[in-house]
């Protein structure tokens, strides 16, 4: 049976690519924030899709002491009931916030959250993916466009603007998956970047307020289901020949000119240093 | 130079421990939750390699910040300022809270808070200026129904630590006192802010600027610090207004956002 782990897989987009792979069968693997959101989420799938294998795993991924409980315990999942093999992961979770906020580790939440979970956890899962010959996805975006990583001041301490603070971390998304390719593609596992187009979710209006939280219920409503967003991820998970680093709706995109080989290493350099890893 | 933070795993203190990692200052950090220390200075000596010493301790109790005091002279750290961060409320009308939570708001934000000023005054470098920030509130500048013992445990360290400012200036100690509105501190803050929509919004102050202001503005003498312009406009006009008639005011506020709360509460 085929395995997926899927992250931010309560809701939204995340929630969407379960489904569609609870649908073709594949043993499902959801992370979400609390017990709550879990429980619900895996409840709702298993009516949906009676006697598919759908399990669910509470984390808080702005918390690395969490990650890597996460990462053993999926480990451990992954070795005892599929054979040590884990076909895909999706790096989707994701956050906005509209004021600087630091995490527990004193990382701002969303570098955090949207790029330095994404790193720690791949690493936590690289031998099963190994195993399995799989493919690690990470939600980007194509607000990725138009921006430069702060080098200087990374968690943006200065001058915090929550919209360029987003776009940092959907570049790193980028950066991350060009420079896991540059390491590991030799060992069968290939990384690719998502951009899920505007979809219509929840991702704006929690634990926002005010012109973010305004402005995005306005615009989220111009934007495709979740479902078919899914399709994208569905689509670059099982198909034979998936070369390209960035991925929409219509297939291969175009990626800003910042995504290339100098950045993606000082990126991955810093983010061994903040996970405290030598991936 | 070496800062002393108390309360370094919450919000406001780690955004001081990092804002004076960033300057290059050492840091000495503590609070009562172990865990969250540990991993706030592991996150910080990775961003800014600068030394961490972290010392767990219940600040209101005398013996275990002797234990902090010694642990500094045995490693030599010496201390060129102190952040008094560590500070307690409970939401909630006098006669419904318990007596004890009440009597903690005044050990932690006010007899603790003495008490490691006083201490901390031993492991300053004498041939330096020294500096003292305490962090008071927006709500130490009017009497506030229903916050009533944490609004006055918050006038007490403005009143003190103005008197204590004029009273070291001479030995070159800077004391500073902040009085911050909102801050976007934790998941439930924001949450706060949210719900209190404009007002919420209009008097929250972005943390990473007012820690870095707070930090240049005590280097640099002040003693007083009131970020934000809304706020600093509410200070002016409750200079105006005859303070139980700011507190009558006040109490309507109060009530009425409690039910808001509450009302999201149930939704
Ligand atoms: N919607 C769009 O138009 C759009 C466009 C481009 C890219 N994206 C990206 O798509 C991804 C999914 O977003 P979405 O639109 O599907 O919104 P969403 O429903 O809010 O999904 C985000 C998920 O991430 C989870 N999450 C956030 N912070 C977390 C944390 N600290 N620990 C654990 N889980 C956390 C959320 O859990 P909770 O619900 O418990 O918070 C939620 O399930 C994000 O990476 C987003 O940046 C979205």
């Amino acid at each position: 049976m085929k395995t997926i782990v899927i992250t931010g897989a309560t809701s939204g987009i995340g929630y969407a690519v379960c489904r569609a792979f609870a649908q073709m069968r594949w043993a499902v693997l959801g992370v979400g924030r609390s017990e709550a959101t879990c429980g619900a989420a895996e409840r709702k799938l298993r009516e949906e899709f009676p006697g598919a294998d759908i399990r669910f795993f509470p984390c808080e991924l702005s918390k690395q002491t969490e990650i890597i409980r996460l990462g053993e315990t999926l480990t451990k999942t992954l070795r005892d009931d599929f054979g040590g093999r884990l076909d895909a992961l999706v790096n989707n979770a994701g956050c906005v916030r509209n004021y600087y906020t630091t995490t527990e580790d004193g990382y701002e939440t969303v570098f955090a959250v949207n790029h330095l979970a994404a790193f720690l956890l791949t690493e936590q899962l690289l031998p099963a993916l190994v195993e399995a010959g799989g493919r690690v996805l990470v939600t980007s975006s194509q607000s990725h466009l138009g921006t430069k990583v702060r080098w200087g001041d990374v968690m943006l301490t200065r001058r915090y603007r929550p919209l360029f603070a987003y776009k940092q971390s959907k570049l790193c998304n980028l950066l991350f998956a060009q420079e896991f390719n540059r390491r590991f593609a030799q060992s069968g596992v290939r990384c690719y970047g998502i951009d899920p187009g505007l979809v219509n979710t929840g991702i704006g209006e929690k634990n926002t307020s005010g012109v973010v939280k305004l402005f995005w219920r306005f615009h989220k409503r111009r934007g495709v289901s979740a479902d078919t967003s899914a399709k994208t991820y569905a689509h670059v998970i099982t198909s034979d020949d998936a070369d390209s680093l960035y991925y929409g709706q219509r297939g291969p995109q175009r990626f800003s000119r910042q995504v290339n080989g100098e950045n993606a290493k000082r990126l991955w350099a810093l983010s061994d240093r903040l996970c405290g890893t030598s991936f | 130079m070496f800062v002393l933070i108390t309360g370094a795993s919450g919000g406001l203190g780690r955004a001081f421990a990092l804002e004076c990692a960033r300057r290059g200052c050492g840091l000495y950090v503590t609070d009562i939750d172990a865990q969250g220390l540990e991993r706030a200075a592991v996150g910080i000596r990775r961003q800014y390699g600068v030394p961490v010493e972290t010392y767990a301790c219940d600040i209101t109790d005398d013996s275990a910040v002797d234990g902090l005091i010694q642990n500094a002279q045995d490693k030599g750290i010496a201390i060129g300022m102190l952040f008094n961060v560590a500070g307690l409320d409970f939401e909630g009308a006098f006669q419904k809270r318990s007596f004890n939570d009440l009597a903690s708001i005044l050990r932690v934000n006010i007899e603790a808070t003495l008490r490691i000023t006083h201490k901390a005054l031993k492991l300053r470098d004498e041939k330096r200026d020294f500096y003292i920030v305490f962090v008071s509130s927006l709500a130490s500048l009017y009497p506030i129904p229903l916050k009533a013992t944490y609004a006055a445990s918050k006038r007490f360290l403005l009143d003190f630590s103005i008197a204590l400012g004029e009273e070291l200036k001479p030995q070159g100690v800077h004391v500073l006192a902040l009085c911050p509105g909102g801050l976007s501190t934790r998941e439930d803050c924001l949450q706060a802010i949210a719900a209190q929509g404009f007002w919420g919004n209009a008097t929250t102050n972005a943390i990473e600027t007012v820690v870095c202001r707070t930090v240049s503005k005590s280097l640099r003498g002040k003693t007083l610090y009131i970020p934000g312009l809304v706020n600093n406009l509410l200070r002016f006009g409750a200079r105006l207004v005859p303070p139980s008639i700011i507190a009558r005011m006040l109490h309507k506020r109060w009530l009425q956002a409690q039910q808001q709360w509450l009302s999201i509460g149930n939704q």
